[in-house]
């Protein structure tokens, strides 16, 4: 007791810091230490931000976090943590967290109610809609934020108790366009490789993702790598924004935006000029494909909702002209008008020859692409084309092993899943795919963006373990597992995020919860999108612990517990789950998701739901009148009462109340609020997972139990889990015992294994052809951004991150540090764009394009360095709400919003 | 009363006044000596001249306070650490966030900040130093911060990449180059450990100096000189021998 | 009253000693106590122009009314202003200025050379508030004089002023000034600024009458050196004079108030007076007036009366 506070504070800070670095640290400071932390209780867990899933220590002390660290254990940071993964402590301390359920008032302001107040309404209002408009005019907002429990609540309560499709992450707007990738490339989702790749490989290429900033932790074991060879490991960063990444590269390529895949063509045409094509891998393990490239944008069809200033872009929906660059890559030409036939299928594809994927590439020359591509204007062309060249030289180069990481910059694309695909195209041409050191590696943003949305199924279209809804197998495993009568499941894919919005704007969705994430802020065009949720007739419910941008416009706010307030499991980039304990109860009346999702299927009995539904645009074998049918007396066949509550049927089963809570062995002490609160003697985050676990055994996907992951010895585990080993690397019979013995690699998955056959242009037979085990290898041309700058709005705008904030701030701006060190969104621009509008940094600047404009301090000299005719401006500020200015184009494949590329002017405000 | 008594008492009062005037005077000059030294090392605005003509020269108007846009510069009040009624700031709370158009020094009206003053990346405030042991950089945590904010990225502060002995992750540490940083404390401001491990403080009190009788062998590069110059050897007068003392004194 | 029941004195130009009555009636009053009101307004106001240009954004036509202190200014953006005793002091220091404090100093030195120098203290210096407040409350408590002390002692610290301006290198009388401490600090905020001015009160009240204005005040001093030149002065007529004596009991600078020296001069000659205007109000006889300087022989000839005698 004879510590002063600062004493303390000066010993732990040194005990740590010489702890990482490996200094000795004297015998005195380190009792010091002991003594002040004594009665302090550690515990393992997880980072609460970005998708490298890093481990962290938590110290709880009086039911308050007193630190964190970086855990020594963790193989994906070994006790090394960024600035922010340094501030997980301090999230859950801000002062203006929410503690009540908040409701809007009659006069428009919000106050506070209790409990049953706030279910009681959102019930009421629930049910109103849902019995107007059916299982398609409620949704729910996700995230990929949901610890997977939360995740898998919420999936089965939508799917299987509402029969509604309609929940969608914000994934959708973060991974979407990788999904497709993967499941279009290699029909299952997922990187093959994990993050040791970065240990084994000589090369690293970074397409569109600025890993110093967003991936801090992986960027630091990329430059570890580049340090120990400096000669032989090379670094290639491809960007529309010169930025941190580049700091450590040996290459930099400045790219106009989109043109990225023709970037990817050229490497392509080089791999096979130069005769580098690994014959043998390819023939064994893969099949050329291609599809129709008239899919439009992701717009809407029509201009019913469009603002004046948005018509001429959103045209381009319909048809576009093809200006000359993309005639050349078409294979077309200039000037031709072509309409965009194939909005509604995007996905399909079909199987070519080799030899038609060569003529596919063969326009995609170094001239060409070297002049469409450039995008500095202040760097020659022969540099660039040198840089391009280089570039080939490292893919194609005989045993040197490359990585190809990629983010943000490739997957929100208006062709995103295409870039994702091409991605693979290169490294499966070469063989240099599923082996340690070798392979295209999609870095997810989120923590859970793989162990939630994707793999739990989250998605408006997907079952867990990579099923889909609109898949009648598919349907009948899940129904099996969830014990619920045929045919209750809804085989119509549901909304996706953008979709949702939209829906809410035109009235045909009118019930909306969002979860763990804040679509108002982090949504393109979001003017629309807010004067949408206030519109009367809309009830938006909105769980946060804090106020945010959609909590403002939201009808019902409930007070949410965070991340160490729960027990919860994420799954990161590299396939790993990791699993952590309640840590400290969480303040005031808040309470988990799950609580809340459980809650909310009390109200709920069985023949409110389960009974016929019309379902508009219904087409499903098996559902030929459009409709989902009754399954009451199915359900009363399998033992349910029509007055069973969906918590009975789907949750609280007699198999999960046999997961009993108090559990001493795996608690260890820690507490779990939302089982005290149901006070029914079930563990349900427990129950949850390992009935979720079900789906994934045997099916490919095989996770552990949930007691192993909560092991003291269990850093998290990369899946398929197979007999308690974790698999390394995915498709390669070395690593993987998925892989038939004998054939070296096998790409297992099982979606889109038929396909038609035909040419470059359409296919020429119906009849599907099989390619089990196979891997696609997709010929994607260039095609031209919707919106580009013109005379009007004459820069580019590509949104993003910085390191310092998560996504929309409403954690990270909560930590005062953090806030002090980057209060606010700035413009990044060229110093010269800057002086010829006669602005200089730190002035205060508009950014207005077609959709609206907001304020920002102009930047002309900060870690961006953007081209000429480009700006680049972070979108965690909410009083920068940069959302309202971007364009919700998405990938047509993806539903992906492109928040990359839009057209915008700067002027000073 | 008599003349000789009046003179007397003249001369008296005299040297009382003088004696009082003298006394008051060496106070005086030693409270002047005391708060002109009071805080030799306070972070001045742009363009400061060095201490002593600094002191000499503000008139203590304030006009650079009123002119900076970000209420950056204060007046320091009586009784603070600071030179009583000079301008300085305080990085931690509020940098200087170096105006292009510098209208503090525009506003200057006695020349104590330099009107030479042009372009602000010239200035010198002061230098910013990384306290190592507490910076999370120099830890292996991916911070920063400092180098991602400094106006002068790359060149004041840089970031290089070095090896971490006990896990395979790069350290990206920041290192502050004296011949760029203007030390206009935006790190200081942005550093998020709890108390900053990048301060701005004035050159003299951390720089040192190579001797001058040494360069650095990589620095410049100085061919070996082709056309020499001898000098004259000019025979001396021998002065008196040294060493002696030495020689002649004390034991082995 | 009881004036009335004595034997009235006669003064020397023959009439009737009348003493100083303070009006009744509010006009009255008002009358007599109508150039503190105006030099309060003054005070305040120019105050008023520094703290509103520098906290509220006063402009005109886009330009700041008046921005920095009474030490330097900038007015309206353009016109620079600069105290040229601080200047003077600098100047000492041996550091050559910017020509704009110069052009500062110049201007306020014209405008005090013409308008009296120590019109300055009664009308602009924000002590002279503090000091008048000590000397009132000093009058209230009947405190009695019990130091004396040369008033020429400012000249003496004028003088030590600019030899330790030399000396040390620094604006001497700058670094202690009382005067400038409450303007910056009422100006740009509250440190121990307030200590310099609980000090003068202090000072005023209890060790020394009109101590600081009157006595050590080196600004002062320097401004009553330049007032000796000013043409605007207080005339004096002597021949309406009945030697009352009312105005040297109410002079802060009672030594100005030299009968025979006005006489002879027609007008308050010393550089020490401020041109407060107290013995204006307070003269029964209307004799004291503000006006030209009325210099025998060599200068005006006729006096023109500003502002008394209408």
């Amino acid at each position: 007791m004879g510590q002063t506070r600062r004493e303390f504070l000066k010993t732990s800070v040194a005990a740590s810091a010489a702890a990482t670095v490996g200094l000795p640290i004297s015998q005195t400071a380190q009792a010091a230490t002991r003594d002040a932390e004594a009665g302090w209780q550690w515990d393992k867990s997880v980072c609460r931000f970005c998708g490298t899933g890093c481990g962290i220590m938590v110290a709880t002390k009086d039911g308050k976090i007193v630190a964190t660290k970086g855990d020594p254990d963790a193989p994906v940071n070994r006790g090394l943590n960024c600035i922010k993964g340094y501030f997980n402590g301090k999230i859950m301390y801000g002062k203006d967290r929410l503690t009540q359920p908040l409701m809007r008032m009659k006069d428009g302001k919000f106050q506070p109610v209790s409990w049953d107040q706030a279910l009681d309404e959102m019930e009421k209002q629930f049910k109103k809609t849902y019995k107007e408009m059916g299982p398609h005019g409620v949704a729910v907002f996700g995230s990929g934020q949901y610890t997977i429990p939360e995740g898998y609540t919420m999936a089965k309560l939508m799917k299987a108790g509402f029969r509604s499709n309609n929940i969608d992450p914000n994934a959708r707007h973060c991974m979407a366009s990788a999904v497709v990738g993967f499941i279009q490339t290699f029909g299952i989702d997922e990187p093959s490789g994990n993050y040791d790749d970065i240990e084994h490989t000589d090369t690293v290429v970074t397409w569109g993702a600025n890993m110093a900033e967003c991936h801090p932790i992986l960027w630091a074991r990329v430059s570890d790598r580049k340090l120990g060879d400096e000669e032989n490991v090379k670094l290639v960063n491809l960007t529309t924004c010169s930025n941190q990444t580049s700091d450590i590269a040996d290459s930099e390529i400045v790219f106009k935006p989109g043109t990225d895949l023709a970037i990817f063509n050229y490497v392509a045409r080089e791999i096979i000029k130069r005769d580098a094509v690994n014959k043998d891998f390819v023939e064994k393990h893969c099949v050329f494909a291609t599809g129709p490239y008239d899919i439009g944008y992701g717009m809407r069809g029509t201009s019913e909702y469009a603002y004046d200033a948005e018509k001429d872009t959103q045209a381009k929906e319909l048809k576009v002209t093809l200006d000359k660059y993309e005639a050349i890559a078409q294979r077309k030409k200039e000037g031709d008008v072509i309409e965009q036939k194939n909005r509604a299928k995007p996905v399909k594809h079909w199987q070519i020859s080799f030899d038609e994927f060569k003529r596919g590439v063969e326009p995609y020359t170094l001239d060409f692409v070297a002049e469409l591509s450039r995008g500095d204007a202040d760097e020659s062309l022969e540099s660039h084309k040198e840089k391009l060249k280089a570039l080939a030289d490292l893919y194609v180069e005989k045993n040197r092993k490359v990585v190809s990481f990629w983010t943000m910059g490739m997957n929100q694309h208006y062709r995103g899943s295409w870039v994702n695909e091409q991605a693979y195209m290169l490294h499966l041409l070469l063989g240099k795919q599923a082996e340690p050191g070798n392979g295209a590696f999609s870095l997810t943003g989120q923590p859970s963006a793989c162990g939630t949305a994707r793999e739990v199924g989250t998605f408006a279209h997907r079952l867990p373990a990579d099923m889909v809804v609109f898949n009648g197998k598919h349907r009948a495993r899940s129904e099996k597992i969830w014990n619920l009568p045929d045919k209750t499941l809804n085989p119509k894919v549901g909304s996706h995020i953008t979709k949702i919005l939209r829906s809410m704007e035109d009235g045909s969705i009118k019930w909306a919860w969002v979860q763990v994430n804040n679509p108002f802020q982090a949504s393109a065009n979001a003017n629309h999108w807010i004067a949408a949720a206030r519109k009367s007739d809309n009830f938006l419910v909105v769980s946060d612990p804090y106020p945010t941008v959609s909590a403002k416009v939201a009808d019902l706010i409930l007070p949410t517990a965070m991340i160490y307030e729960k027990w919860g499991l994420y799954g990161n980039a590299e396939r790993r789950t990791q699993g952590w304990r309640q840590q400290v109860n969480p303040p005031g009346e808040a309470m988990g998701d799950v609580w809340q999702g459980l809650e909310f299927a009390k109200r709920f009995k069985l023949k409110e739901v389960w009974g016929e539904h019309n379902v508009p645009g219904l087409k499903s074998e098996g559902f030929e009148d459009g409709k989902l049918p009754s399954v009451l007396d199915d359900a009363v066949a399998m033992g349910y009462s029509p007055e069973d509550t969906l918590y009975d049927v789907l949750f609280a089963t007699k198999d999960n109340k046999k997961v009993a809570w108090p559990d001493p062995a795996v608690a260890k002490g820690h507490g779990n609020h939302i089982a005290d609160k149901l006070g029914d003697g079930w563990f349900p985050e427990k129950a949850l997972f390992d009935e979720y676990r079900q789906f994934t055994v045997n099916f490919q996907h095989d996770l552990a139990d949930f007691d192993t992951y909560m092991r003291d010895d269990v850093r998290g585990l990369k899946w398929p889990v197979i007999d308690g080993k974790e698999t390394e690397w995915r498709f390669n019979e070395k690593y993987d015992p998925y892989v038939t013995k004998g054939a070296g690699f096998e790409f297992y998955g099982k979606a889109l294994k038929a396909t038609p056959t035909g040419d470059l242009d359409k296919p020429t037979s119906k009849e599907k052809k099989k390619l089990a085990g196979k891997a696609k290898i997709f010929f994607r041309p260039y095609a031209a951004p919707p919106e580009q700058p013109d005379d009007n709005y004459d820069l580019w705008l590509s949104t993003g991150r910085v390191l310092e904030h998560w996504h929309t701030g409403t954690m990270t701006r909560r930590v005062p540090e953090l806030h002090r060190a980057v209060p606010g969104a700035q413009v990044f621009m060229n110093p010269n764009d800057a002086d010829k509008r006669g602005l200089k940094r730190n002035d205060v600047v508009w950014i207005e394009s077609r959709r609206g404009k907001v304020k920002a301090v102009l930047e002309t000299d900060g870690r961006n360095r953007p081209a000429k005719g480009y700006t680049f401006v972070p979108f965690f500020d909410e009083s920068v709400m940069i959302n309202k200015v971007a364009l919700d184009v998405t990938c047509p494949m993806s539903k992906e919003e492109d928040f990359k590329k839009c057209a915008v002017k700067v002027y000073k405000a | 009363m008599t003349a000789k008594s009046s003179r007397r008492e003249f001369l008296t009062r005299s040297a009382q006044g003088i004696a009082l005037a003298a006394t008051g005077g060496l106070v005086w000059s030693y409270l002047l000596q005391q708060q002109a030294q009071a805080a030799p090392h306070a972070i001045r605005p742009p363009g400061a001249h060095d201490e002593v003509d600094f002191n000499a020269k503000c008139i203590k108007c304030g006009q650079c306070v009123r002119d900076c846009p970000y209420d950056t510069l204060k007046l320091a009040p009586a009784g603070d650490s600071v030179a009583i009624g000079t301008p300085y700031f305080i990085p931690r709370e509020i940098p200087c966030y170096m105006c292009i158009d510098i209208p503090c020094v525009k506003a200057c009206p006695t020349g104590a900040l330099d009107p030479s003053l042009e372009v602000i990346e010239d200035s010198r405030m002061g230098l910013a130093v990384i306290d190592i042991e507490n910076c999370l950089s120099w830890q292996g945590l991916r911070c920063e911060i400092c180098h991602r904010e400094c106006p002068v990225q790359n060149k004041a502060i840089t970031v290089e990449h070095h090896p971490r002995k006990i896990s395979k992750h790069a350290m990206f540490v920041p290192l502050v180059h004296s011949d760029a940083c203007t030390g206009c404390g935006v790190c200081e401001k942005a550093c998020p450990t709890e108390v900053a491990a990048i301060r701005v403080v004035q050159p003299e009190l951390v720089q040192g100096k190579i001797g001058e009788h040494y360069r650095l062998g990589w620095t410049i590069d100085t061919p070996i000189t082709q056309d020499f110059k001898p000098q004259q050897r000019v025979d001396e007068q021998p002065a008196p021998a040294t060493g002696l003392d030495y020689l002649n004194q004390g034991d082995l | 009253m009881a004036a009335d029941h004595k034997t009235a004195r006669i003064g020397p130009n023959g009439k009737p000693v009348r003493p100083f009555v303070m009006p009744a009636d509010l006009p009255g009053k008002l009358k007599v106590w109508r150039f503190i009101i105006y030099r309060r307004i003054v005070q305040l106001g120019t105050l008023l122009l520094f703290f509103g240009s520098a906290h509220w954004g006063w402009t005109v036509a886009n330009e700041p009314v008046l921005i920095g202190n009474l030490s330097a200014s900038t007015l309206l953006g353009t016109v620079p202003l600069a105290d040229p005793f601080a200047v003077l002091q600098i100047f000492l220091t041996q550091h050559v200025l910017e020509t704009e404090v110069i052009i500062g100093a110049g201007i306020i030195l014209l405008t005090y050379t013409l308008l009296g120098g120590r019109t300055w203290c009664s009308w602009a210096c924000p002590i002279n508030m503090v000091a008048d407040l000590s000397a009132w409350l000093r009058r209230r408590l009947q405190i009695k004089d019990r130091i004396i002390l040369s008033r020429n002692v400012r000249y003496t610290v004028l003088a030590l002023s600019l030899i330790l301006s030399v000396i040390t290198g620094v604006a001497a009388f700058e670094w202690v000034s009382p005067i400038s401490m409450f303007h910056r600090e009422l100006i740009f905020g509250i440190g121990m600024g307030w200590m310099a001015v609980i000090g003068v009160i202090i000072f005023d009240l209890l060790v020394l009458r009109d101590g600081w204005c009157g006595h050590l005040c080196p600004l002062g001093a320097f401004y009553a050196l330049i007032g000796k030149m000013a043409p605007v002065r207080i005339l004096f007529d002597s021949p309406s004079c009945t030697h009352c004596g009312e105005c040297a009991r109410v002079c802060p600078e009672p030594q100005v108030m030299n009968l025979i020296k006005a006489t002879e001069a027609g007008m308050i000659a010393s550089g020490e007076c401020t041109n407060c205007g107290r013995c204006i109000t307070v003269c029964p006889e209307e004799t004291l007036c503000f006006g030209l300087r009325k210099q025998n022989g060599t200068g005006y000839e006729s006096p023109q009366k500003l502002e008394s005698h209408q």
